[in-house]
């Protein structure tokens, strides 16, 4: 039997395949969105948090320039990026940093001498396995290139939502990051970029990208925790319907593309 | 109203335009769900909030792009989701290979479909990337271009992922149920 043949035979059988009958969702659906007419927050401290979004940006509107600059922003799930404005804007005001829980971006100079004692202090420090445990979402790992094989650093932390960060050591330096990929999951945190020097819009697959070169602020922010760190190297953000993603690389934007399009779930 | 116009009133808040989208794509999305989780009642939680949440990101949707490709790319992730939880699709699978059709039901069913489930046990036992790309290939009809929107992939992605997918399974066939191609191996 030939490929062809071979490929006959499945759609063959495939179409003679007995399927259970097709429950009636639209009245069941209908009926839930009808009767969903509040929004839905993960918890009390996030629910406070947007209250407060909500009334920061209820004020900054009545100020023309800022009501521009808020407008003014790309958007990829749950990434904002604000270009460099033209007008004036309102610095935002950065809360305390709880230290064990900020992520370390890939090309940090002021970490990267010495990144792994501060790798070991971060919290959420795990396996795979127990992360995919933990996590509701897949668990991405890139097949390219073919050597980098599995992570050296796992972490999630969930305050409210759950973030994965996945980090390969550069193998030539076994103290510094090659890469680092942000699993987020949406509806959870929200990431900030302020002002990246350098903002292309590209592709991962299908998926519109946003590919951002240093240095400029992160603001990570979820509930009444916010903290910011300085990104020095170059990031790469898309989504999905659930789940928005960040690599953070040195490499460049060809090859971070191949290595976002090479994701595969864990097995 | 064509698809376009009532995804743009469904986006506005309107459910009633949102009522005939989910009547026109249920069976794909229940199809899918159900091939990926084994089980009819998981498969429906799966399709009913497949529409929720497209429902839920519709405003970020372009309109003029089909709509189900989009429905079963959130399915498919839903159900894999689901798949990870509290090991039911394993469950589902063991039952799959452990119940036995009675001789009754195997007088009713013809070879064909039994058949068929046979094909059905034997996808299921490549890994989940595998099973996405045979079922909506095969099971669901769609085509190349179809397949890559719904995993959000290029076309040649597809293809490849296709054909190392259709070389695994015809050696699991061949080693497992071999009565599937009986008569043209030589």
């Amino acid at each position: 039997m030939n490929e062809m043949e071979f490929e006959d035979k499945l759609r063959a059988l495939a179409n003679q395949m007995e399927y259970p009958r097709t429950p009636e969702l639209a009245g069941s659906v209908t009926a839930r969105l009808r009767t969903s007419t509040r929004p839905r927050f993960n918890s009390k401290a996030l629910a406070w948090s947007l209250t407060i979004i909500v009334v920061l940006c209820s004020s900054l509107m009545l100020i023309p320039p800022a009501r521009a600059a808020i407008l003014e922003f790309i958007q990829i799930g749950v990434v904002r990026i604000f270009p460099k404005p033209t007008e004036p804007t309102i610095e935002p005001h950065i809360t305390s940093t709880p230290a064990a829980l900020v992520p370390i971006t890939a090309t940090s100079p002021s970490l990267s001498s010495n990144i792994i004692p501060v790798l070991n202090r971060m919290t959420g420090k795990t396996t795979l396995t127990y992360a995919q445990n933990k996590v509701d979402f897949p668990i991405v790992l890139p097949t390219y290139p073919s050597d980098l094989g599995q992570p050296d650093y796992v972490y999630v932390q969930d305050a409210d939502g759950e973030l994965v960060v996945l980090i390969w050591l550069d193998p030539q330096h076994s103290d510094q990051i090659l890469l680092s990929l942000y699993i987020i999951s949406n509806e959870s945190w929200m990431v900030r970029k302020n002002q990246p020097p350098v903002i292309e819009e590209t592709h991962v697959g299908k998926q519109r990208a946003i590919w951002t070169t240093g240095p400029y602020p992160v603001i990570i922010s979820n509930g009444n925790i916010q903290y910011e760190q300085m990104v020095n190297g170059h990031g790469l953000i898309w989504a999905d319907v659930d789940i928005t993603y960040r690599l953070e690389t040195g490499l460049s934007l060809e090859e971070a593309v191949k290595i976002a399009e090479s994701l595969e779930p864990i097995p | 109203m064509d698809e376009s116009t009532l995804i743009r009133h469904a986006a506005n808040g309107d459910a009633t335009a949102w009522e005939p989208l989910v009547l026109a794509h249920q069976q794909a999305v229940f199809r899918l769900s159900y091939l990926l989780l084994g089980d009819p009642d998981d498969a429906e939680d799966i399709a009913q909030e497949t529409f929720l949440r497209a429902w839920k990101y519709l405003k970020s949707f372009d309109s003029t792009r089909p709509l189900r490709p989009w429905l079963l790319s959130i399915a498919s992730n839903l159900a894999s989701n689901r798949r990870r939880s509290a090991g039911r699709y394993f469950a589902a699978l063991m039952r799959a290979f452990r119940d036995e059709p009675t001789s009754t039901t195997m007088e009713e069913k013809s070879s064909q479909k039994m058949q068929s489930n046979d094909l059905w046990k034997a996808v299921q036992t490549l890994n989940l990337p595998d099973q996405q790309i045979v079922y909506l290939r095969y099971f669901l009809d769609l085509s190349v271009a179809e397949t890559a929107e719904v995993l959000q992939v290029a076309e040649g992605t597809v293809k490849s992922r296709m054909s190392r997918a259709l070389e695994k399974l015809r050696n699991i066939i061949q080693q497992d149920f071999p009565v599937l191609i009986e008569g043209h191996e030589a």
